[in-house]
Formats: C-alpha cells, structure tokens, sequence
C-alpha cells in the first residue's frame, strides 16, 4: 500500500495503481468530476497511462454554485 | 401617423464567440435554495450563469444535482477560477473546468488578498497569457486600474471584467471615473461589471457607462425575495442599455424650467 493525500486528507491505495483504478479503490463511482494530479490536470484518456506514487496529492473536483 | 420606436432591447450582441440578448449575467451561488436559484435564473432571463468547481467525496451526489438543475436551463457556463491565489492553480482549474464544463470559457479570478478578495494582477495577467494561448475564452475579473486593464489587454484578452467595487460588498460603483475611463481606451472590448452590484440602479448606471453587460450574484440571491429582485435586475440592466443608446442630456450647473415660460399666469418680475 502506499499514503497518497487525496482532497487535503490522507489514503491509501494499492502500490502501482493507475487513476482510473486509484478512483475505484476510492469509492469514487459517478462521473462528472475532473481530476489534477501534483497541481497539473489530468485528463480522462491519460487515467490508465498515469501511475500513482508515494504522496501523490489528487484533487478531485465537481460541478458546484458559483459567482 | 403612427411612430414606430426603435428599442434595442432585444438586440442581440456577441461575446466569447456566442450570441445573446440578455446583458445580464447571474451567478448561482448563495440562493437559499436550489428551486430559488433556478427561478431566479429563470426570472432574471439570464443567458449566462457562473459555475465553480469544488472538491468531492466519494460517493457525493450534491454536485451531480446542482449541475443537473443548471444543465436543464439550457443557457451557457461561465466556470470561475474562484479561490484560486496563483496563475498556476488558475490554469489547472481552467483545464479541469473545460473537461467538467466543456466549455472553452473561463472567469478567471486569481484573488490576491483574501481580506478584500482583490485580484491579483500580476498572476492573473500571467494565466491569460497562457490560457489565451491554449485557446480559452478568458473573462478575467479585474480592478478598474486601466494599466492592468492594457496588460491584459496586451495578452490577447478581449473581454475585461472590471470590479463596481469588492465581492459580495453591493457597495455598487466605486470609482465611476476609472470605469469610464477603461470604456473609453478599449471602445472595441467587451467589458462587463463583476462584483460589487447591490440594487438595480448600480447596474442600470454600469450599463449607461457604457458597459456591454452586468454580471451579479450576491445582490441576487441575498434579496429578500430572489427571484423578484432577477426580475428587477433584467429591466434595470436593459434601462441602463436604452439610456446609454437613447444619450442623456447635458448636465447644468443651474435650474432651466420645463414647462414654457411664455404666457405664464400671473407674472410679474421677481427680484
């Protein structure tokens, strides 16, 4: 296993998982969200392609209200 | 003989590459409810609404609702870059915004004070450089300083969004005169008021400045009753339109009667 720090706060995930099977493991089952890794976005067609390491820090962001 | 008025009102303009015909833009944050905020968007007659990104738990579903709700308006996206302190977290907030969004347009606001929520000018001149170069739409929200106004200018901008005065105060225009004077250096641009509007003649005098439209949130969805101040909003945005196009009168420094002065009863001369 290996800490990554996902929206601020600390997790787990199995050693050498892609994104698209990091956000499996994390629970996270609609769509609609875009993801950064290390503060550079990730787009959806590189989820496989890119491996998660050691204290990745993952924002996880979604639609809300705005001004 | 029946005169025919020809209002423009109802005119459409452009921006970002879309055209419209309300100069309104709403944003859809602090309603008291997610029904309110959609009547308000609808009353307001709004074709654009400001959107934001924020972080998700797994398994949250209030983000899905809110842009369900938004999508069926079938009106445009405005995604903010709001919290953002850096060019760099600006433009990773615009790229994930464009997927989230799938838009090319951007507000983009890098706060550089988080007491007054004044942008940033520097970082933000330097994220509309590179997001204007990836091929976004940028609406940068702005002071009314005309230099950092032709900087942005100077990175390719072709709308600016200057601020009547801070976020969420409604203190309404601040500085008339820097507005103005930003109008009249870019007469090509489209400039809109961002932030700050409280009534609808704070909006009304933006649009007889010469302002191409009004964007607001707060002054909105802190109303007593949101979706009849949206409904004041539109008349007051499209008064400030007729009055800017109809030309106002010169201002005098003394009184000049209306009525005729010729034949006046009972006259006689006063000291």
């Amino acid at each position: 296993m290996i800490k990554i720090i996902v929206n601020g706060e600390d997790r787990t995930v199995n050693d050498a998982v892609n994104i698209k099977e990091m956000i499996a493991e994390l629970g996270y089952t609609k769509e609609g969200f875009a993801l950064a890794l290390n503060g550079t976005f990730v787009a959806i067609k590189a989820y496989e392609s890119t491996i998660i390491k050691e204290e990745d820090r993952v924002e996880i962001l979604s639609p809300v209200q705005g001004g | 003989m029946t005169q025919h008025i020809h209002t423009t009102q109802n005119e459409s303009w452009e921006i970002g590459g879309k055209t419209f015909k309300s100069r309104l833009l709403i944003g859809s944050a602090l309603y008291p409810s997610p029904a309110v905020m959609e009547a308000s968007i609808q009353a307001s007659e709004a074709q654009i609404v400001t959107v934001a990104l924020r972080r998700q738990a797994a398994g949250e579903q209030a983000g899905e609702n809110f842009w369900n709700i938004i999508k069926s308006l079938n009106i445009s996206v405005l995604p903010n870059t709001a919290g953002c302190h850096s060019a760099k977290e600006a433009i990773t907030t615009a790229h994930m915004a464009r997927e989230v969004f799938g838009t090319n347009w951007i507000k983009l606001e890098v706060i550089g004070d988080q007491y007054n929520l004044q942008p940033d000018p520097f970082e933000t001149v330097k994220a509309a450089e590179v997001l204007i170069k990836e091929g976004f739409e940028v609406f940068p929200y702005t002071t009314d300083d005309l230099v950092v106004a032709k900087r942005l200018v100077d990175v390719g901008c072709k709308i600016l969004m200057p601020w009547g005065s801070m976020i969420g105060s409604g203190k309404g225009l601040m500085n008339p005169s820097n507005l103005r004077a930003i109008r009249e250096t870019f007469p090509e641009l489209k400039l809109i008021i961002d932030a700050g509007i409280g009534k609808p003649s704070h909006a009304t005098q933006a649009m007889e400045l010469g302002y191409d439209g009004v964007l607001l949130n707060s002054a909105v969805a802190l109303a007593q009753d949101p979706v009849k101040m949206a409904k004041a909003f539109k008349h007051a945005v499209e008064a400030g339109l007729l009055g800017k196009q109809a030309g106002t009168m010169h201002q005098r420094e003394f009184a000049s009667p209306s009525t005729p002065v010729v034949g006046t009863p009972f006259w006689h001369q006063h000291a």
